[in-house]
């Protein structure tokens, strides 16, 4: 029954529901997101408010790269969360095996949960770089205002550097069948293995198969080191693109195929 | 409109062996639930039975052996014949921060729009409308067997594979459980029922696999496992002559008599009026006239002490 092999919208819609559904998840999300920024941006803003001559304005670009940074590193948190209630919730819960006895391909049932976890987490990041956005111009004080293109390029790097850690949530809570073990190694590629690698200069190009310096090779040049965690490490967009591409689709695929050949 | 092969079996099973390693777990299992049927999967914990569950439902590979569920070669067309199949597997999970219905919304999606339209009759169908709304966390564990039970209805299910369906019932619960089995029986579905509740399967079911140590020891219909007809009680004013009598009857394989009362070997229960009829025409007195009753935890305990002493 091929119609029974593929991902359906309904079935993405219940999925969607699982985390829609899930208050502590909501407000954890939530918090490590929109809450973050507004809570940075708010406190910038109010500290120069009482001293301009001791703090700058909350806006412009720089501080656009720094809220962006802090929105990349949280929402990698966040996506670490997601993604591994996405890979590992139904297992976790229990009832996956009652998904299994419906007959659907245990593909579509994989499939179907990566669009929705996106379709969950991406808001958040999203409503939590457009607070950024405004404050970056509404708050620029004397600061370089940044402009239309600037802002949209830092805003489509942010997601992708959260979606990309999403993805790679999924695929090791599929792969390892437990949230929690999923949610510790991502925090620890991310923010600790990979920069750690990144910035032993003896692995020469070694390390731009670290999706982490793929992306920062990727973060808009005029942010210049507000967003670096680590050395600079340039890498053509081509290059960028083939290394994240190849995390990517290995991990879903090799979590893939764990999820579908498991017992259930 | 599904096609499926006409069987009288809906569940046949041959050679079916699963390992775990060195761990044979279900060994060369042949299997047949007729079509129509309360089958009762029976045996101690750890026999197997869940794991036999299991392999049907694709949930783990078998390691050998063959298996086809409504006529349906599986794993081959398992998606064909899980279409119409409603299962509980252990206990009933669910996703506790969602409500009831929530959750049934959950399994109709991969299920098709058919189940959707079919999550208020089934929540009706198992007296859970009412609470349908609430956190499924808040159920007790008897309202989560029923909410299991109506999951398994999204299917519209010709089968309908439960295990342990009853732990957490209370009385009153079981008591709805059975009359459940009966009108989904009389229905002509069919249900397989694992359990080791022996009074359970026994007052529920009206077929019956027992298993131990992974293999099917024995299987047919609870009378014919209790054995009933074989052995029919004879008590009598005169039971010397009464022996003669019976003994030379037809019917009859052997009489054993205790002192009191005949034991009556029979090779047919239709003959047990003819013993009656010969005994009066006799001029003796019948007092007592009762076809032995053994009870299925009786015949349980027999089949399996035999094959411990075997071992």
């Amino acid at each position: 029954m091929t119609t029974l092999a593929l991902p359906t919208p309904r079935l993405v819609s219940a999925d969607v529901l699982k985390l829609r559904k899930n208050r502590s998840l909501a407000a954890v999300t939530a918090v490590l997101t929109v809450g973050a920024v507004a809570i940075t941006v708010a406190i910038m803003e109010l500290l120069h408010v009482a001293n301009p001559a001791k703090h700058g304005a909350a806006g412009g670009v720089t501080n656009l790269g720094h809220v962006a940074f802090l929105i990349a590193a949280l929402g990698t948190a966040a996506a670490a969360i997601v993604g591994s209630r996405v890979g590992a919730g139904d297992k976790d819960a229990g009832v996956y095996r009652d998904l299994v006895v419906t007959g659907r391909s245990r593909v579509a049932l994989y499939l179907s949960r990566i669009p929705a976890g996106f379709a969950f987490l991406l808001p958040f990041v999203a409503g939590a770089y457009a607070v950024e956005a405004v404050s970056a111009v509404v708050f620029a004080g004397s600061k370089p205002v940044p402009d239309t293109r600037l802002l949209v390029l830092t805003g489509l790097w942010t997601v992708l550097e959260v979606a990309f850690f999403y993805l790679l949530s999924v695929a090791i809570a599929a792969l390892l069948g437990s949230r929690s073990y999923a949610i510790g190694v991502v925090l620890a590629f991310r923010l600790a293995i990979s920069p750690i690698v990144a910035s032993i200069s003896a692995l020469g190009i070694v390390r731009e198969l670290m999706p982490g310096v793929a992306l920062q090779a990727l973060a808009p040049s005029a942010l210049g080191d507000s967003v670096r965690q680590g050395p600079a490490i340039a890498m053509s967009t081509g290059a960028v693109a083939a290394v994240l591409l190849v995390w990517a689709v290995v991990a879903v695929a090799v979590a893939g195929r764990r999820d579908v050949t498991r017992d259930a | 409109m599904q096609t499926t092969p006409i069987s009288p079996y809906v569940v046949e099973v041959e050679g079916l062996t699963k390992r775990f390693g060195e761990r044979t777990v279900v060994r060369k299992v042949d299997l047949r639930v007729p079509r129509g049927s309360a089958f009762g999967y029976l045996g101690p914990n750890g026999a197997g039975k869940t794991t036999l569950i299991r392999m049907l439902l694709g949930l783990t590979p078998a390691s050998s052996g063959q298996m086809r569920m409504l006529g349906l070669p599986v794993p081959e067309r398992r998606a064909e014949a899980l279409a119409r199949v409603g299962a509980i597997v252990e206990e009933p999970r669910f996703h506790g921060h969602l409500t009831g219905r929530e959750n049934l919304q959950i399994v109709a999606a991969a299920r098709g729009p058919e189940a959707a339209a079919r999550i208020d009759a089934s929540l009706e169908q198992v007296g859970l409308a009412a609470r349908a709304g609430d956190r499924v966390k808040t159920y007790s564990l008897g309202m989560k067997q029923r909410l299991g039970i109506a999951r398994c209805l999204l299917a519209d299910p010709e089968l309908l594979i439960l295990d342990e369906p009853m732990n957490g019932l209370d009385p009153a619960g079981i008591q709805e459980f059975r009359e459940f089995v009966r009108a989904f029986v009389e229905d002509g579905r069919t249900i397989v029922l694992s359990s080791h509740l022996l009074d359970e399967v026994e007052k529920t079911c009206d077929h019956v696999a027992i298993v131990d140590g992974g293999t099917v020891v024995a299987q047919g219909s609870i009378a014919e496992l209790r054995g009933e007809g074989h052995v029919v009680f004879v008590e009598t004013d005169d039971p010397q002559r009464a022996r003669g009598i019976l003994a030379n009857a037809p019917a009859v394989e052997r009489v054993v008599d205790d002192g009191r009362v005949l034991a009556v070997s029979m090779l047919d229960l239709a003959g047990v009026s003819d013993l009656n009829r010969r005994l009066v025409e006799a001029g003796i007195s019948v007092r007592r006239l009762e076809p032995q009753q053994a009870s299925l935890e009786q015949r349980f305990l027999e089949i399996t002490t035999r094959l411990e002493n075997a071992a």
